[in-house]
């Protein structure tokens, strides 16, 4: 059978469609859809679930405005029709009515002033005092730009509530009443600044939805990328805001405390990415007094296609790096999809060596529960036990994006990103902020449009992993007023206003303003006879064996 | 426009992949603003909209094709046919030599669909079409740019398919096998299909031989409205109001649907009984608003004695073989390939 999948000389496109919208630019290209490319119109893979929305916008618009329909089909300026997005969107604004703010202008006569009508005005007086010198353009510039502003404001609230609307129709099933919402939305939206604020975050949630409700396409997978793709992610993630950095930093703290006097210790890495977090430790155990122990270092990342071993070259430069100062240092990989897949005897430890297990928002991703299997995260957490570990470091997403309501789960993770993307204004540097944008998208997509096993975002508060922890056999160890203060100021050095450190019964935490979005905490395993007995743990109640 | 004020847009969502419900979507909607409420056709938008490409004699992914007017009646064919095994001959068309002297290789007469108003021969959409087909099945395809209506109805675009038809069938450089022949299929979608079938008819009539017809849900219709048209109208992309529209552009003033270029097999049809018709691959699509029609056709073909073989298509959409991301797509060229090459 030959897939005939290549445009005639028109133009012919090469590579992959696929859902992700990251792409570097020079592959830009790549994401045109090839199929349509054949059929004589460029639409980008990425578009595609808009230029649908706006088609049918357009059909509900001609069916129910015969007027409209006539202009556009005698009138209206055909713009290049191959470019499919373009021409749908210039018939779209034919069709919509007119946005009502310039016509809230008046000049008043007497002093030549644009003066703003009171429904735009904001709460602050507003109408900036135009001095009669500056010329009519600059006058009405500087009243559009703050009546527009009005109207973000006034927008902006508008989307938010219309979002929750929309999530609301989703859960009660009135997908019709849903999609309409969701054509509203995105022409709310081309009358906002998407470039930050609401705007942005509002897109994305808008675009998740939307997935969400026309699941019949087949949307592809949302966790989508490949494996290398989200390493690049990850890393611009971590440069473009402090919350990887408070991560490794608080973890390496309390993995390096745990290993005091040992001489052989063995870090279990639960996500090595591009073992961001490692160099840290290595040179700290490097200056340790009394010498370095020995490190072994596992790594566990998913497979590498086409014949890269990714995590076996991580290995390399963190060996090089770790003889560079004379820390002896073996690594090894353990390539996995997901982490319930494997199994304790990959790890190999030897029951002399100290071992800490590190795990950086790696455990929600198994309380996604089969009914028919086992809990994956109670198998996990049971041979991480076995492992009779020094310390387990766990960081997660301080959120509760793990509720079975879709409405809660919802409303929670549109304030949880909110704040995320407010905490994200503070960084200038691109790429990295685009990039760490995509990032959170990609998280956004996941908890909202995803169901099932393809839902891996199952994040949950840091009460409820106490409760789980403790209930697993695990008991916390207190992170200590040192880490906290180190943290603080490695905040300070690195990261704007804004960003908070906080405790929380010997856990940290890192957030935005009064918000924390991420924790950090640190576990031992208790033998198994004290695990049979409900902890009290300090302020918390009682409580029993946790189930997953 | 609709009749009914309600727009079933949900139905057709969940049926077809993303991209092909934009590409069968945007054609609606272009079509929708082309066709004016008194039969008259804003031609100059849609050949300003219609996405056209043009011929390339240099092989890509093995097709190569060129454009070819026919002296006698100026009708533009335009050939595909497979790359040469040897690269010494890409870039050169040979009018002298034949396809082979030893294998068979089918021609395929193509009248592209476009409800014979819209669509030419070099709309890209039917341009990689062809070279689809030829790449599935080692065929060579001819598609023949008929004219289209309203500016020309009946009889026209079979007057210009059995011009083609004949134009092949006496091109040596078609000719294929030990004897020498052009080995001629007729084939359409939508309204070629229709075109397919009367000049197939006008062949058997004047004992000018073609192995096969394949029709690809055909444009039949009627008075009547079948059940399929009732049930499905406005469903799938497709309106009965539409349909109205352009068998009224098609058919000569004042006449009805029960004409027979319209119903074959209806009232005014004629029976096929005893003709030497070619054999038949009917391509139906489940979802396909005039289904009822295009059975009635293969009943009609059956009571004639004719050999006709039935693909029913049940969860596919009008158009589904536009792109190849859909096992209709991939059962199509199947079948279309054992067809052509099953009797040479």
């Amino acid at each position: 059978m030959v897939p005939y999948d290549s445009a005639t000389s028109a133009g012919s496109s090469s590579g992959s469609s696929s859902s992700s919208s990251y792409k570097p630019p020079q592959q830009q290209q790549q994401d045109i859809d090839r199929l349509l490319a054949g059929a004589g119109y460029k639409v980008r893979s990425s578009e595609l679930r808009q230029v649908a929305q706006r088609l049918e916008r357009l059909e509900i618009a001609m069916v129910n405005s015969p007027a409209d329909f006539f202009h556009l089909a005698s009138d209206a300026i055909h713009r290049n029709p191959s470019d499919l997005a373009s021409w749908v969107d210039s018939l779209l604004s034919e069709c919509t009515q007119p946005p009502t703010c310039p016509s809230e202008f008046i000049m008043d006569p007497v002093t030549n002033q644009a003066v703003v009508n009171n429904a735009w005005t904001t709460t602050e007086p507003h109408t900036p005092q135009v001095h009669q010198n500056i010329s009519f353009e600059q006058q009405s510039l500087n009243h559009q730009l703050t009546v527009v502003t009005a109207m973000e404001e006034d927008s902006g609230i508008r989307l938010v509530h219309m979002l929750m609307m929309c999530a609301e129709c989703v859960q009660r099933g009135d997908l019709p009443l849903a999609t309409s919402l969701i054509d509203d939305m995105q022409r709310l939206l081309m009358r906002v600044n998407t470039v930050c604020g609401i705007g942005k975050v509002a897109g994305h949630f808008i675009d998740a939805l939307s997935c969400r409700i026309f699941q019949g396409f087949g949307g592809g997978p949302v966790n989508g990328g490949s494996a290398y793709e989200n390493e690049i992610l990850y890393h611009h993630f971590y440069e473009a805001c402090p919350y990887l950095k408070f991560a490794h930093f608080t973890a390496n703290q309390a993995i390096l405390e745990a290993f005091d006097g040992h001489d052989c210790v063995h870090v279990v890495d639960f996500n090595l990415m591009h073992g961001l977090q490692w160099p840290a430790l290595i040179q700290a155990l490097a200056l340790r007094p009394g010498g370095p122990p020995l490190l072994r270092l596992t790594g566990i990342g998913p497979p590498s296609p086409d014949g890269r071993d990714s995590l076996r070259e991580i290995g390399l430069r963190l060996a090089e790096l770790a003889r560079s100062v004379n820390v002896r240092f073996t690594f090894r990989g353990v390539a996995a999809s997901r982490l319930e897949d494997v199994k304790p005897w990959m790890l190999q430890v030897n029951p002399k060596e100290a071992v800490a297990v590190n795990s950086i928002m790696q455990l929600h991703r198994l309380l996604g529960a089969d009914p028919t299997r086992n809990s994956p995260i109670q198998t996990v957490l049971s041979w991480i036990r076995s492992l009779n570990p020094k310390i387990m470091t766990v960081v997660e997403q301080e959120a509760n994006h793990n509720q079975p309501g879709f409405l809660d789960r919802f409303t929670e993770a549109l304030y949880y990103y909110s704040t995320m993307f407010d905490s994200l204004e503070a960084c200038t540097v691109q790429p990295e902020k685009a990039l760490a944008e995509i990032y959170i998208q990609r998280e956004i997509a996941n908890v909202v449009s995803c169901e099932g096993s393809a839902r891996v975002e199952r994040h949950e508060p840091l009460a409820k992993w106490r409760t789980r922890l403790n209930g697993a056999g695990f008991r916390p160890l207190h992170l200590g007023s040192n880490a906290f203060k180190q943290a603080s100021m490695l905040l300070t050095l690195f990261s704007a206003e804004g960003y908070l450190v906080e405790e929380n019964e010997g856990c940290l935490t890192l957030g935005w303003h009064s918000r924390p979005l991420i924790s950090a905490s640190a576990w031992h395993a208790v033998p198994d006879a004290a695990a049979e007995i409900p902890a009290w743990d300090g302020s918390s109640t009682i409580i029993s064996r946790a189930e997953s | 426009m609709a009749g009914s004020n309600e727009v079933n847009l949900n139905e057709s969502r969940r049926v077809v992949p993303l991209n092909t419900w934009v590409l069968i979507s945007n054609f609606k909607l272009a079509y929708n603003l082309q066709r004016r409420p008194d039969g008259t056709f804003n031609r100059d938008l849609s050949e300003f909209l219609d996405r056209k490409v043009p011929a390339n004699i240099n092989p890509v992914d093995g097709v190569f094709s060129f454009d070819h007017v026919d002296g006698g009646t100026g009708l533009l064919n335009r050939v595909y046919q497979p790359s040469s095994q040897n690269e010494a001959q890409w870039g050169i068309v040979d009018l002298e030599k034949p396809l082979s002297t030893t294998e068979i290789v089918p021609v395929i007469v193509f009248f592209h669909g476009g409800s014979f108003t819209h669509s030419s021969a070099n709309s890209a959409i039917y341009d990689t079409f062809c070279r689809r087909v030829v790449s599935f099945c080692k065929a060579v395809v001819v598609s023949v740019n008929y004219r289209r209506s309203p500016e020309h109805r009946y009889p026209c675009a079979y007057d210009d398919g059995w011009a083609a038809l004949k134009w092949v069938k006496s091109r040596t450089w078609l000719q294929s096998g030990k004897d020498s022949k052009v080995y001629v299929y007729l084939a359409g979608d939508s309204s070629g299909g229709n075109i397919a079938h009367h000049v197939a008819v006008r062949a058997a009539e004047a004992d000018v031989e073609v192995l096969g017809n394949i029709l690809l849900h055909p444009m039949f219709g009627g008075q009547r409205r079948t059940e399929s048209e009732k049930r499905l109208d406005g469903k799938y992309f497709v309106t009965l109001l539409d349909r109205d529209w352009y068998w009224r552009a098609y058919l000569p003033e004042g006449e009805d649907r029960d004409h027979p270029a319209c119903n074959p097999f209806g009232p005014r049809g004629k029976s096929l009984k005893g003709l030497k018709f070619p054999k038949s691959l009917l391509v139906v699509a489940g979802l396909d608003l005039i289904q009822d029609w295009q059975l009635a056709y293969v009943e009609g073909l059956r009571r004639s004695g004719q050999e006709v073989k039935l693909l029913f298509l049940e969860k596919a959409t009008i158009g589904f073989y536009f792109l190849p991301n859909n096992d209709h797509f991939y059962c199509l060229m199947e079948e279309i390939k054992n067809f052509v090459t099953s009797n040479c």
